[in-house]
């Protein structure tokens, strides 16, 4: 190991909503050569730690100092300003924009839209969850609904619900039976204890033949949801249930009354037993993004304040406002790589401020574009696991090597909250 | 005006009990952010001639921020739409925030509307330790006022360990080790021991000696050592208990026991009105407000807070999972449960209290009866365990109650009464709480029993924390809108407006204990946590 090497341990990764905070980050000669126990995600999420450092204005190369400038002016002069979140931000830098939107009266969303419909699922008729580590020390069955978590959130099953030892399950996977439950191609994990199929088209009804027979209304066992209705007698013969469903939107759409369903049927177990939902978010803070928005506006995304106070706009958020033609500025802060490709699309056609991991690179040609370095690699503060855990970040680089987006969006902040 | 570094509040009829003062013409002086004896001649002046002085507003039990209040937030949005809060005109154009109100507002608007109510400080009564960072960073976005959070312990299964192992020292610098790594306050316990029974699968623990796991491990148990812990530990808030069978008919008789099982130790019971009914289960309620009273009137080392419940929207939010399970169960409303991992729950049901509902209007009476008979005012102050009796905003129409009987009559005669035969209020109770008296229960005695010397007092040293209302006939209206508040010194609110916004202080104690504990519980998270131990709290 060379002199320059530096070890930090406990590093968080964000690459999926897992967020998992046992991460060893080597650097050494200024590149980030290991990520030990994290996953082929995270792996890549943490790259090698080397990102550009470049401030451009339209298009050519300039300072930090001109960069603000520029952006401050575009801001104030637009109209119809859109911020928008997107990942690989903290929590610190998430309330400085909030406060940007605010002063700006413009429109905010973020990355936390992506989950849409559980949300507002979960605002019609609230949820039964549990943070991801009571689903370790409790849950005896796990349900796996149209979702194999490996692929997108690899180390779940290992770290939280499947394979760990818990207080109420001392031998780990052992102590656990997995269900599998396929709707359609959207396979639960491969190596379940048992496995229930249900046609995507079947779905919704098996939810609520489900809900009524745990209600006690009894389904006939041999109609159509005969499996689903077997699931339900081992669901309430479990002392704790975890139902997994992904949140993020998958390969095909599903419908957006599954999350209201997978709700209700949680919220039902816990009469003759115990069950929590647990919705797998993905990555780079979104549900930091969420809580910020909340806990500042009372609004969890599709925030406007176009009246002088937060107005929310469920069916209204950025990809709307953009393909609608209603934006005439952008403010995207975080790494516009994690953007959803409705969004992305939209900001082609609109001035667009850049501040971020490789902004620089921006497909949409930013007019300004501020390089930044990533949270959690290159820079500290908070971060949200999926199940609104907070967890400190842990950069594996020193705070001078590269410009952060947290003192670049307080400056950008500062200017617009100053004097015009 | 600007904001002097030395005022002189003058001429007011000054409030300030724990300095003896009540109701005398005197002159408050500020120089910087503190309270001083004197200031020469020709300093800045306020004319406060016939206005009401008192220390700022100490609200003991609130739940303002943190992990559980946000997800009650992410639930209403209705509420939000309907109470929208523009940012308000600060003096000299400084940047301020909108947000939203409703039950639970956005952390902005609970910052200002405290400060434009004339309180100065607020303790968030339940915080996860899981989500001890979450708390603070909301915390830092509540302005003006000064907070601090206490730290949910009752049902935490390291502690739950050492209490069956008998290790009662280790459960102490366990205690120790948490308030500190989480920059807590002080000590909370919810529905010791049923929160556990719910997480593992049962539905709640019925009284203090049900087994919770280990045949060692009780209701009580779990008070004698965190009633001990929190002594042992000489923490300036002793524990701040949720007793079990909170909101059930007869929990009176639990209630009374708990306080027997701590006799002689410091404890403050919190939000009482939930633990006072009598009656039995299933076979209806009454009221259990004398009894429970009584018993709190002859020990001096009890204190508590009211939770008075008022008519109209609340949201009840609460470590207390089972009981919320209950209350989506009975009112079938949304529903809310997150169980947090080796701590503790989270249960919410957005509620309403009408005047029409006999248990809401039994509610609000058992509230009433603990204040109006309460002997000493100083360990019997005002909360309605914002947001889950009514929120903050309705502590000036609750104080209209108490210092005025012709109108807490005609409120009474408007409520349905079915359930309230045998209710001391029924019988009518002539007392009327006066100004000092108010001063005792919304600052001075709260800042006495958490243990803040600085707080609730206009001596010299103290805080300057202050509130100046004009007189009102109608008590109600002259508490909702204080002509000048000031925090810290800064004069925030200006001839009724809120003009200035400081930020606020946090509040955390740091108390020593035997750091030999840290690695025994770095084993135990190495075992069952998913948080790394060194990512655990919420140390800078």
């Amino acid at each position: 190991m060379s002199a320059a090497a530096r070890t930090v341990e406990h590093a968080t990764c964000l690459g999926c909503g897992c967020a998992c905070d046992d991460i060893t980050v080597v650097v050494q000669r200024g590149r980030l050569t290991e990520a030990k126990r994290a996953c082929a995600l995270g792996t890549a999420w943490f790259g090698d730690g080397q990102v550009p450092d470049v401030v451009r204005i339209r298009g050519r190369a300039g300072t930090l100092e001109r960069a603000l400038s520029e952006a401050t002016r575009l801001l104030r002069e637009a109209k119809r300003p859109l911020v928008y979140l997107a990942g690989d931000i903290s929590c610190e830098v998430q309330r400085d924009a909030v406060a940007i939107a605010d002063r700006l009266k413009g429109a905010i969303d973020s990355l936390a839209g992506t989950a849409a419909p559980g949300v507002l699922a979960a605002q019609r008729r609230g949820r039964a969850g549990a943070t991801l580590g009571e689903l370790r020390q409790r849950a005896d069955l796990v349900v796996f609904w149209g979702v194999d978590p490996d692929a997108r959130y690899p180390r779940y099953s290992a770290r939280y619900a499947v394979d760990p030892v818990g207080l109420a399950l001392p031998a780990g996977r052992r102590s656990r039976r997995v269900i599998a439950v396929d709707v359609g191609d959207a396979r639960g994990p491969a190596d379940a204890d048992g496995r229930v199929a249900i046609p995507p088209d079947a779905e919704l009804d098996a939810l609520g033949a489900m809900r009524a027979q745990v209600q006690g209304r009894t389904v006939a066992p041999d109609g159509p949801f005969g499996t689903a209705i077997a699931l339900v007698h081992e669901m309430t013969k479990a002392r704790y249930v975890a139902l997994v469903a992904d949140a993020e939107p998958g390969p095909t759409p599903s419908d957006p009354d599954r999350a209201e369903a997978l709700i209700a049927l949680a919220q039902a177990l816990n009469d003759p037993t115990r069950c929590a939902l647990s919705t797998l978010r993905g990555g780079g803070n979104r549900s930091g993004a969420d809580a910020v928005l909340t806990w500042q506006t009372g609004f969890p995304f599709a925030v406007d304040f176009g009246r002088g106070y937060p107005t929310y706009r469920p069916h209204a958020g950025a990809a709307e406002r953009l393909a609608g033609g209603e934006v005439d500025a952008a403010l995207v802060i975080g790494a516009p790589a994690t953007l959803p490709d409705s969004i992305a699309r939209g900001l082609g056609g609109v001035a667009t401020i850049a501040i971020g991991p490789r902004a620089s690179a921006a497909g949409w040609k930013p007019v300004v574009a501020v390089d930044t370095g990533v949270a959690g690699i290159h820079e500290g503060g908070t971060a949200f696991r999926m199940d609104d855990v907070p967890l400190p970040l842990r950069p594996a680089f020193g705070g001078e090597d590269v410009r952060s987006a947290a003192s670049t969006v307080r400056a950008l902040r500062e200017r617009l909250e100053g004097a015009a | 005006m600007t904001t002097p570094s030395r005022l002189r509040i003058a001429g007011g009829t000054v409030y300030d009990p724990a300095n003896g003062v009540d109701g005398a013409v005197q002159d408050v002086c500020i120089e910087g952010d503190r309270i001083v004896a004197e200031l020469p001649a020709g300093v800045p002046r306020l004319d406060v001639r016939g206005m009401v002085v008192m220390p700022g507003g100490v609200d003991i039990h609130a739940h303002v921020a943190g992990s559980s209040v946000n997800h009650a937030r992410r639930l209403l949005p209705e509420e939000h739409a309907a109470d929208p809060v523009p940012a308000p005109p600060l003096a000299d154009g400084a940047p301020a925030r909108s947000g939203t109100g409703g039950t639970v507002p956005s952390t902005f608007a609970t910052g200002y509307r405290y400060a434009g109510l004339g309180y100065t400080t607020a303790m968030e009564a339940a915080v996860a330790p899981l989500a001890a960072r979450h708390a603070h960073a909301e915390l830092d976005d509540t302005p003006i006022i000064d907070s601090g959070f206490y730290v949910l312990l009752g049902n935490d299964d390291y502690l739950l360990r050492q209490i069956a192992a008998g290790e009662t020292a280790r459960a102490r610098d366990y205690a120790g080790w948490l308030l500190g790594v989480t920059r807590a306050y002080a000590i909370k316990i919810v529905n010791p021991g049923g929160v556990t029974v719910w997480k593992g699968g049962g539905r709640n623990v019925s009284g203090l000696d049900d087994v919770v796991g280990s045949s060692a491990v009780t209701p009580r148990k779990i008070l004698e050592t965190l009633a001990g812990a929190a002594n042992g530990l000489a923490l300036p808030h002793p524990v701040h208990i949720h007793c079990n069978n909170l909101g059930q008919p007869g929990n009176s008789a639990t209630t009374l026991e708990s306080m027997r099982a701590l006799a002689g130790r410091r404890a403050h019971f919190t939000h009482l009105q939930f633990h006072s009914y009598g009656g039995e289960r299933g076979k209806g309620w009454k009221s259990a407000a004398r009894d429970v009273i009584d018993y709190v009137n002859g020990h001096a080392e009890l204190s508590v807070d009211v939770g008075q419940v008022m008519f109209g929207s609340a949201t009840t939010v609460t470590a207390d999972g089972p009981v919320e399970h209950l209350l989506y169960a009975s009112s079938g409303r949304k529903w809310v449960n997150v169980d947090i991992e080796l701590e503790t729950g989270c249960g919410i049901v957005p509620y309403a209290y009408r005047e029409q509902a006999a248990v809401a209007a039994l509610q609000w009476a058992v509230g009433l009866e603990l204040f109006l008979l309460a002997k000493d005012p100083w360990r019997v102050v005002l909360s309605t365990d914002h947001p889950n009796g009514g929120t903050f905003l309705s502590y000036p129409e609750l104080i209209r109650l108490l210092m005025d009987r012709a109108y807490r009559d005609e409120r009474l005669k408007g409520v349905n009464q079915k359930l309230l035969a045998g209710s001391a209020l029924l019988d009518g109770l002539a007392r009327e709480y006066t100004l000092g008296e108010i001063a005792i229960v919304t600052r001075a005695g709260p800042a006495r029993l958490l243990g803040l010397p600085q707080k609730g007092h206009l001596g010299p040293g103290a805080d300057a924390d202050v509130t100046v209302y004009a007189p009102d006939a109608d008590r109600a209206k002259m508490f909702a809108a204080p002509r000048y508040v000031i925090k810290g010194g800064t004069v925030v609110v200006e001839d009724g407006q809120l003009r200035r916004a400081s930020a606020g202080a946090r509040l955390a104690v740091r108390p020593d204990y035997d750091v030999a504990v840290k690695k025994d519980v770095k084993r135990f998270f190495d075992d069952y946590a998913t948080v790394a131990f060194e990512n655990y709290g919420a140390e800078p």
